[in-house]
């Protein structure tokens, strides 16, 4: 199985608050997502321009997002504003922190895998309400996470490559994956609204969650393991 | 000394749980700065009269001596805490808290280990200390998850205790051994949450313009 171009879920979307940042992971490329004062999210390159620190690891004023080293501040576009060393400096246009497209749906930030996706989403999914549940993160390689929930699964549906929706626990629960890397998976679940007795419900799907993660992990390590020895023998 | 005094090392995150519930307090006290790093001067001689674990924390009060930092917390919200919120006195709250302070203080010192391994020159297998350090992350990660579906924003109680002051720490200061909080979203939210407590404060490692 591999994973291509295409969009990608990176978190739920209570997952990052307004004025929050928080640092991802999508194949090799280092994401910060972050969401302005207004809720409005975003998801670039996680380097600042200037000296290469993680603009996730930075702090969000209204609509920009400045960086933890010297505080240059980014706009929406991310075009730098602000160098609080050169405060009378008009910041040439050539400085830019890398954006990748970003949308929210179904209760999740989405994410193009490639810079500047021409086209939306397209989930040939009801853009119905949701109620969160979690993301849950696996040490274990995305094609085995995604075999593991066809196998497990008494129906399961595939809207797109990284969305599918499945039963967990006779429960209907709707599963966006993110390629985390090469041996780090993420599963960001939702439910399908209405929920009756949501908590309750919740909880169901996190134990089978929290299971799923166990025995996926079980799986992985001894190969891992193996990995390891291989690798100190060389 | 009679006042109520702290003996202290800036960068101890043992030691920072007990100034950040001082704060939150409002308590006065002494501070006594420790030269842990590079001199070692908590396993000098005076230092194993106070604690013979020749580690800080370490409290007294005129003839008093209390070391470690969970005992210390408990010690300071039943002396200094009238309301009685920081240590709650009925039966099922307390029990909740003290179970996160044992994990504090057990599972949760893997990461205590692996920052003092990464900043301090502290003896430590990286990769042992580094993945039991996740392992209790993650831990407590899933605790705050259902904490949140059950409408609950604390680790133990309706309101913060003991407990979070002990456990924040170590979480906040992941990155200083290389461990990012992008796998602990609900973690983010409780330490978001942590910041707004009156009397918060930061130390080296944990940047205050959140």
């Amino acid at each position: 199985m591999s994973f291509g171009p295409a969009w990608y879920p990176v978190a739920l979307s209570n997952g990052i608050d307004p004025g929050r940042s928080a640092g991802t992971r999508l194949f090799d490329q280092e994401l910060c997502i972050w969401r302005d004062t207004e809720g409005v999210a975003h998801a670039w390159e996680d380097r600042c321009p200037h000296r290469g620190m993680r603009l996730s690891f930075g702090f969000v004023r209204g609509d920009k997002i400045a960086c933890l080293y010297h505080g240059w501040q980014y706009d929406r576009q991310g075009q730098c504003r602000l160098i609080p060393a050169h405060p009378d400096l008009e910041v040439p246009a050539t400085i830019r922190a890398a954006r990748y497209s970003c949308q929210e749906l179904l209760g999740m930030l989405w994410v193009y895998a490639e810079r500047e996706a021409a086209t939306p989403p397209v989930l040939a999914l009801d853009a119905r309400d949701v109620v969160p549940v979690r993301s849950l993160y696996i040490q274990c390689a995305p094609s085995a996470v995604m075999q593991a929930l066809v196998e497990r699964s008494k129906t399961i549906g595939a809207a797109s490559a990284t969305l599918l929706t499945l039963d967990a626990d006779e429960q209907s629960v709707v599963a966006g994956l993110q390629p985390f890397g090469a041996s780090k998976t993420a599963l960001h679940l939702v439910l399908p609204a209405p929920v009756a007795d949501r908590a309750a419900r919740q909880h169901a799907v996190a134990s089978w969650a929290e299971e799923l993660r166990r025995r996926l992990e079980d799986e992985a390590e001894p190969a891992a393991e193996r990995a390891a020895v291989h690798e100190a023998a060389l | 000394m009679t006042e109520l005094t702290l003996h202290n090392y800036e960068l101890d995150d043992q030691c920072y749980k007990v100034r950040l519930l001082l704060s939150a307090l409002g308590c006065r006290y002494v501070k006594v700065d420790v030269d842990v790093h590079p001199g070692r001067e908590q396993r000098s001689a005076p230092y194993r009269r106070l604690n013979p674990l020749g580690a800080l924390p370490i409290i007294t009060e005129g003839a008093f001596v209390l070391y470690g930092a969970e005992a210390i917390l408990a010690f300071l919200a039943r002396k200094y805490d009238s309301e009685r919120t920081w240590l709650p006195d009925d039966p099922t709250t307390l029990g909740r808290v003290t179970q996160w302070l044992a994990f504090a203080g057990g599972d949760l010192n893997a990461a205590s280990l692996a920052r003092a391994h990464a900043l301090l020159e502290v003896e430590a297998d990286e990769d042992s200390v580094g993945r039991a350090s996740r392992r209790a992350f993650r831990t407590m990660d899933d605790h705050m998850t259902r904490r949140e579906f059950d409408g609950a924003h604390w680790f133990a109680a309706a309101i913060p205790t003991i407990a979070d002051i002990a456990l924040f720490p170590a979480i906040a200061l992941s990155r200083d051994f290389g461990v990012d909080h992008d796998e602990y979203p609900a973690l983010r939210r409780w330490m978001t949450r942590l910041r707004t407590i009156p009397g918060f404060v930061t130390m080296p490692g944990i940047p205050s313009y959140h």
